[in-house]
């Protein structure tokens, strides 16, 4: 059975690496990468079903890197984690194609229900 | 219409304590969802099984994070009660590297999503000033919030007081391309900027990129 790969983008190094390995734990094929080099590298070798993006990275804005996955493969989908009432960013991440966002700090139980949706959109394109 | 300077001060100065509470809620949430993180995890280790050689030393590890974001968390703490302090009483004996300290713990995460480092250069034995703290900040924020926004990426900038010829004087030294865009964050507009400098009774001037304020010691 395909383990389903998600990819991390926070620059928050300890929180992006410890949800990482929750998911792991979960049997999911998680990967954290913590900016926007390591980001773009990863989404053009690893190709992930779903990224949770953080908007806010050093580097790039998280908009562009949206966009720039969007362009890629349009079939990967992406949740945007944000810690911030960027009501604005978050709208414009949602018509710019992302499928959901989450709130920091996340509820593991929400973020896994979130990612299933996600693959199961996926794998339906 | 008739210009409101004190009504624009008013809202200028609103403006930057949301500023400031904006930017430290952000950082406080960040740390909270590291612990959190960090505690769901030592949790799903015990809930889900995981077994290595090494673990009793990765939940040291977590159990290490958890307690430098507690602390990290508290430092922002006791920086902004400082800051809410500062208008207790609209003037104050104050040491100036104390409240430019404040701001740059509470500007530090603006300046790390531009790649921009804040490098304090501080007289040690700067003399005491007797003024309003308060507004200090707000005038120096507004300097500091400009030079960010118009900074290209990994750049510095840096922050120098001294005491010299009664005067206390705060250098806000950027070290980098300052870009031209036409980006009006942190633009104070000049009428409020010169009210709030007559208020403190210094004076500020431009060397080159370098903002230079300076404020008496003991009087206003």
């Amino acid at each position: 059975m395909a383990f389903t790969k998600v990819l991390l983008i926070d620059d928050e190094v300890e929180f992006a690496s410890a949800l990482a390995e929750r998911l792991q734990l979960r049997n999911y094929d998680a990967k954290a990468v913590y900016n926007a080099l390591e980001a773009l590298n990863s989404i053009y070798s690893d190709k992930p079903d779903v990224v949770v993006l953080d908007l806010k990275i050093p580097g790039m804005d998280g908009l562009e890197i949206l966009k720039t996955i969007k362009q890629f493969d349009p079939t990967i989908e992406v949740i945007i984690l944000t810690g911030h009432g960027a009501v604005e960013s978050v709208k414009e991440g949602l018509t710019s194609g992302a499928f959901e966002y989450i709130m920091k700090p996340v509820d593991i139980g929400e973020l896994i229900a979130k990612i299933e949706q996600a693959k199961k959109r996926r794998d339906n394109k | 219409m008739e210009y409101d300077e004190e009504r624009d001060l008013r809202v200028s100065q609103l403006s930057f304590i949301g500023n400031i509470l904006a930017g430290f809620t952000h950082e406080i949430k960040n740390y909270i969802a590291i612990i959190k993180e960090s505690a769901g995890l030592m949790g799903d280790m015990i809930k889900l099984g995981k077994k290595s050689k090494n673990e009793p030393q990765e939940y040291l590890e977590i159990i290490h994070s958890i307690e430098e974001q507690i602390e990290k968390t508290n430092d922002l703490f006791r920086y902004l009660n400082r800051f809410s302090h500062r208008m207790d009483n609209e003037l104050s004996t104050f040491n100036v590297n104390e409240t430019m300290e404040e701001l740059i713990a509470l500007l530090t995460r603006a300046a790390n999503q531009r790649k921009i480092s804040i490098e304090k250069d501080f007289q040690k034995d700067i003399l005491p000033m007797n003024n309003n703290p308060s507004m200090l900040q707000f005038l120096v924020f507004h300097f500091l919030e400009e030079k960010i926004t118009k900074l290209d990426k990994n750049s510095r900038l840096i922050i120098k007081t001294e005491s010299a010829n009664g005067s206390t004087v705060i250098r806000i030294i950027p070290k980098g391309n300052l870009l031209d865009a036409d980006k009006e964050k942190g633009y104070l507009p000049y009428e409020i900027q010169d009210k709030v400098v007559r208020q403190l009774g210094g004076n500020i001037s431009q060397e080159k990129e370098e903002t230079v304020i300076k404020i008496p010691i003991t009087d206003i």
